[in-house]
């Protein structure tokens, strides 16, 4: 069963066929080792490993109903989105911004939804979580206060108050982004604000949990591309003949290119194939472009140069 | 009776005079409570009710008519005005007051704990239970509880379904420690057959007749008072013929409010005026 309709299938995937290849990509679809007796009817088989594959179809059933749920609320300020994990803290402020809700990164506060005395004391009418386990305090304090609770359970998750569970991978950083990503989606959609058949302009990197240096990084690389696009069209009106500047331009994309994300993934193996002679015609390089792949060879005074061009 | 304010001052002077003396005062406020009539000078607090739950806010703007359409959606009451306005024949009584210490190496740290039953003899009653360092505030507190507690009362017909329903729909019991009360259905006229102090909560009840038996350690009040207290919840509890129909949903009122509760409270505030800059 599962989404074998990818591949070689001459016709279109349809909507729900491509989600499902986007969750399988995101490794949603991989339990755990051990599986809770009630989660045990969204479990595919279990791996010769030992871990449980999750049926991404049912998945997908569940992320409707959630979603039916969240727009059932007239008031999206109503709703808790709520991650204790790192992993999922972006993904749930990004869920936030684009549906209204409202979040919570980080430690949940015991007696946020009990205690009225506390300055932080919310009633909110809809709860979302993204792991049971690790969030389990909002949980109990859910249930003392008539809300409930919708929560991405793993198949080792206790559901002991959680009303809705949606049986996904919760560990792995790519596979709670994508969630989100199209938790969010269905809810726009079906509030009418995106229209069904288009692609969402909104990619689900935005919803991926970065880390600290990655983060840096990748800022600084952003910060430098502006004086890449530069160089390259001085270049391509000067024929520069001269290795420094080619190399430079090459040598700066090897940087680059590892946020092949960012650049709008036209990871163009074509330079690469055409070749960079060292010598001759440098090629034309568009600012968006970001070769991965650059030529190993005669490149050992090119990676000088990157060093004192660009600092 | 004795003087309100003398009775509470006799007692203050008392647990000074008694402090490290050790447990020498028993029996003080047994059960000639304090009718409710210090509500008198309260008025002015009501009004100036500032709600911080969202079921205050409704009940504020008289959007809950009712107290049980709370009790229909099982909603947390956490605001004792909330009470006050939807039963308005609250009266309050203290069953007991009793002193309870804890060991220090300077002596004993006494405080009071006080029980008061609340009610409008009408089908509901509350339980309250607060232990503070002052008798006074011990009591204030517990009220203030008891109205947090507030349950209703279900009452039926013994048989003869004629006129209004007088006694228990069917024999109940209640558990609280060791102590368990048995309520049974009485015809009219039978009056309300227990002990004393389940017999001052069956009458704030709204129960007019009853039989009760009992077992356990009934001498300890606390649990007594409680074990009649749980009783009474069970009765809209148990399942008869007339709850046999389908439910019809009814809209939550934070749903049917949704509007209304959106609207932010502290309401607008007038900025400072921004001084500009001198060049």
């Amino acid at each position: 069963m599962a989404a074998a309709g990818g591949g070689g299938a001459p016709r279109a995937l349809s909507q729900k066929e491509q989600d499902i290849q986007m969750m399988l990509a995101a490794d949603v679809h991989l339990g755990t080792k051990n599986c809770d007796f009630q989660m045990e009817r969204y479990v595919f088989k279990r791996r010769t490993d030992g871990i449980y594959i999750i049926n991404l179809g049912k998945t997908w059933e569940k992320l409707q109903l959630a979603a039916r749920v969240i727009v059932a609320i007239e008031n999206p300020q109503d709703i808790i989105v709520q991650s204790a994990r790192p992993y999922g803290q972006r993904a749930v402020l990004k869920f936030a911004q684009y549906t209204g809700a409202h979040a919570i990164a980080g430690r949940h506060t015991p007696g946020t939804f009990t205690n009225q005395l506390q300055t932080s004391f919310s009633e909110p009418r809809l709860l979302i979580l993204t792991d049971p386990r690790t969030d389990h305090q909002p949980i109990k304090e859910s249930a003392l206060g008539n809300i409930p609770t919708i929560a991405f359970c793993d198949t080792d998750s206790p559901m002991r108050y959680v009303d809705i569970g949606i049986p996904a991978n919760n560990k792995g950083r790519n596979s709670i982004g994508c969630l989100f990503w199209l938790l969010a989606r269905m809810v726009l959609q079906m509030r009418g604000t995106i229209l069904p058949g288009h692609k969402w302009e909104v990619m689900v990197d935005l919803f991926f949990y970065r880390d600290p240096e990655e983060a840096k990084e990748q800022e600084e690389e952003a910060a430098a591309a502006p004086d890449f696009a530069a160089v390259t069209d001085y270049q391509a009106a000067d024929q520069w003949g001269g290795d420094q500047w080619t190399s430079d331009v090459a040598a700066q994309p090897v940087a680059v290119g590892g946020t092949g994300a960012e650049w709008g993934a036209a990871a163009a193996p074509v330079s690469a194939a055409d070749g960079w002679d060292p010598v001759g015609a440098p090629v034309p390089v568009d600012a968006a472009v970001a070769p991965s792949v650059v030529a190993p060879t005669g490149w050992d005074p090119a990676t000088q140069p990157p060093a004192q061009g660009w600092e | 009776m004795a003087d309100r304010g003398g009775e509470r001052g006799g007692e203050r002077g008392g647990e000074r005079g008694g402090f490290g003396r050790g447990f020498g005062r028993g029996g003080r406020g047994d059960r000639g409570g304090r009718r409710g009539g210090r509500r008198g000078g309260r008025q002015q607090e009501e009004e100036k009710w500032v709600p911080v739950t969202k079921l205050g806010r409704l009940v504020r703007e008289g959007k809950i008519h009712k107290i049980e359409e709370i009790y229909l959606h099982s909603l947390p009451v956490k605001e004792h005005q909330i009470i006050e306005l939807l039963v308005p024949g609250l009266k309050d009584e203290v069953m007991k007051i009793t002193p309870v210490q804890k060991q220090t190496r300077a002596g004993q740290r006494t405080r009071f704990k006080a029980f008061v039953v609340v009610g409008d003899c009408d089908g509901h009653v509350g339980l309250g239970v607060k232990c503070a360092k002052e008798v006074a505030t011990a009591i204030r507190g517990a009220i203030i509880l008891a109205k947090l507690s507030v349950v209703p009362v279900r009452r039926g017909y013994w048989g003869n379904k004629i006129g209004q329903p007088h006694t228990v729909p069917c024999k109940v019991t209640g558990k609280c420690g060791s102590v368990t009360v048995r309520m049974v259905p009485a015809p009219r006229g039978s009056g309300i057959v227990a002990a004393r102090v389940p017999k001052k909560v069956l009458q704030f009840a709204g129960i007019e007749d009853v039989f009760t038996s009992s077992r356990g350690s009934t001498k300890t009040l606390g649990n007594f008072v409680k074990a009649t207290f749980d009783c009474l919840m069970k009765t809209y509890g148990f399942l008869t013929p007339e709850f046999w129909d389908e439910t019809r949903y009814v809209k939550t009122p934070f749903q049917e409010f949704t509007d209304l509760l959106a609207k932010p409270t502290k309401g607008l505030v007038i900025e400072a005026p921004v001084e500009t800059v001198e060049a």
